[in-house]
């Protein structure tokens, strides 16, 4: 059942936000680039700008309105009861981690800063308790910044690109602690983020915002497998996304069969005879040069392709090109990186498809 | 007569430096916040007596407290020539210290921590006094010291709307121009020694407590 409806229009800077969402308790993933409205988004839920029109509400609570009839509500941000992680935390420095927790509960006193050392417990990082910002690593932070998010039980909470400062081991971590979180608060949660990996591993549903718009909602995986249109595919970054069997597994790394094609991953969790969904970013496909010594970075899965189209925007230089598999990958550089190639439609290309960026998408677990 | 300076310098600059942190500190913030049409104007406005000479300042206070100004006409308080009128002179030629100090340090608070506060459960003042204002401290700290100290060493506008009557307005920079004057070195001397002193104790102390 959905709880909070979103349905906002506002104007800044030339640009123009038209954002109509509904969000039952789950993680939904507001994705797309930078730039595409998806902070003004949270930031309207949370109180923190005012749209021009429409209407947010959560449950039985007008957070704002704003009609034709002149009527107005804009509840301020303290009485929203919204948790909101700010990107790049936004920590008070003046504060220990146990204060930073303890800051919405002032009013209880004594009581405040227990339940605050109880919620530390429960998250695991008591240990940080007396801690001032600057003296913890990012995914320290951010899992403060979690925990004062949640502090006051608030029943939407708010992230802005909540992992984008956390290194890899770290962001599955908080990624199944924030999964738990939500389903045992049973939270209605607005994640934001740019990355694919992000919104696959945490997010029940996708919503693909670009230029202000929401373009296509859905879960996950069938937004990524089925985007709507092949312009959603583009503006998301969703290409290069297929289905793989793990053959070998190692602490050195995955070896991959891709109907037919072997491809080498590095190390990621993952075992012999998986059906992993596999992600290549077009910019990690390199095109190489035939009478050209290889680096060593560019050594492995080296294949050839037939270039099927040709595509420039900018100084962007973008082709699609069939591979032995059967299968098609589009791959993107910028325009005057191979100038002394000659490349047509119809022509063959020797391709690396690099190494160290095959990843697989992890959904979350259990699922 | 030194004793009777000394606390009527201390109750004068106590007087105008609470004016000047609680006036400073709303002009500081509300400089440093809101954009608004005239607000270099208003700036410059505050920052006049710092170079302006006391004089000028004196006379423009004589207009506004003195008889014919609106402190007389309108309210009928007179001050001139008393105690209020020299705390008057100190907070004026004190206040742009603090505006200053004050507003450069809370332009330096990152506004994304004040919006966390306020998702937080925090009212505006909640927000100031629990966010804005401890992240601010050493600025602010800053502006109240040496705002306070140039009150405690008003001289020229004090002069010129309070006199320097003995035991009434006579304050330590007043009795020090008198002392010279009578040729009593000994009082200069001491006074000068206790100015000296009061002068680079704030100062150490900004340099202590303000920068790390």
């Amino acid at each position: 059942m959905d709880r909070l409806h979103v349905d906002i229009e506002k104007s800044y800077d030339g640009f123009d936000l038209r954002l109509k969402l509904e969000v039952g308790a789950e993680i939904m993933v507001l994705f797309g680039p930078s730039g595409a409205g998806k902070t003004t988004a949270l930031e309207s839920v949370a109180g923190l700008v005012s749209p021009d029109a429409g209407q947010i509400v959560l449950d039985d609570t007008v957070f704002f309105r704003r009609g034709r009839l002149g009527e107005r509500v804009d509840l301020p941000a303290r009485k929203r009861g919204v948790g909101y992680v700010f990107q790049d935390y936004a920590l008070f420095p003046h504060l220990t981690a146990l204060e930073n927790v303890a800051f919405s509960l002032r009013r209880e006193k004594g009581r405040g800063r227990a339940a605050a050392a109880e919620l530390l417990e429960s998250m695991r990082i008591q240990h940080l308790a007396d801690r001032l910002p600057q003296e913890m690593s990012g995914g320290q932070q951010q899992r403060v910044a979690l925990a004062r998010a949640l502090a006051a039980r608030p029943g939407i909470l708010l992230l802005d690109e909540p992992f984008a400062a956390v290194d890899r081991p770290m962001r599955d971590r908080l990624q199944r602690d924030l999964r738990r979180l939500q389903e045992e608060m049973g939270l209605v949660v607005l994640l934001v983020t740019h990355d694919l990996g992000d919104a696959f591993g945490v997010g029940h549903r996708l919503a693909v915002v670009q230029n202000g718009r929401v373009e296509q909602v859905g879960p996950v995986e069938e937004v990524i497998r089925r985007p709507r249109d092949p312009h959603t595919a583009e503006m998301a970054g969703v290409r290069n996304v297929f289905h793989a069997r793990v053959a070998e597994a190692s602490a050195e790394g995955l070896v991959l069969d891709w109907d037919g094609l072997r491809l080498e991953a590095p190390a990621q969790p993952a075992e012999v005879g998986d059906r992993a969904t596999v992600y290549l970013r077009p910019e990690d496909i390199k095109v190489l040069y035939p009478d050209r010594r290889i680096g060593e970075s560019l050594r492995a899965n080296r294949v050839e392709a037939v270039v099927v189209d040709l595509h420039r925007s900018g100084t962007v230089q973008s082709l699609r090109a069939d591979l032995p598999n059967g299968h098609e990958v589009e791959v993107r550089f910028p325009g005057y990186t191979y100038m002394p190639l000659d490349l047509s439609v119809g022509g063959t290309v020797e391709l690396c498809l690099r190494r160290e960026a095959v990843g697989l998408l992890h959904g979350p677990e259990g699922e | 007569m030194i004793g009777n300076a000394l606390l009527l310098s201390f109750q004068v600059t106590a007087v105008a430096t609470v004016a000047i942190v609680v006036v400073g500190l709303a002009l500081g913030l509300f400089l440093a916040r809101a954009r608004f049409f005239g607000r270099t104007a208003l700036e410059a406005l505050i920052t006049l007596p710092l170079v302006l000479p006391p004089t000028v300042v004196g006379y423009y206070l004589l207009l506004l407290i003195g008889s014919g100004g609106p402190l007389k006409e309108w309210l009928g308080i007179d001050v001139v020539f008393t105690w209020p009128a020299a705390a008057i002179a100190s907070f004026v030629v004190g206040l742009p210290f603090m505006v200053h100090s004050s507003k450069a340090s809370i332009a330096g608070v990152d506004p994304v921590l004040e919006n966390a506060a306020r998702t937080l459960g925090s009212s505006e003042l909640g927000v100031f006094f629990r966010v804005t204002l401890p992240l601010a401290r050493r600025g602010v700290l800053a502006g109240a010291v040496l705002g306070g100290a140039r009150a405690l060493g008003e001289f020229g506008a004090t002069l010129m709307v309070a006199g320097s009557i003995p035991g009434r307005t006579q304050t330590m920079p007043l009795l020090i121009y008198d002392a010279v004057q009578r040729r009593d070195y000994g009082t200069a001397n001491l006074l000068v020694l206790v100015m000296t002193g009061i002068a680079f104790l704030s100062l150490w102390a900004v340099r202590r407590f303000g920068s790390s």
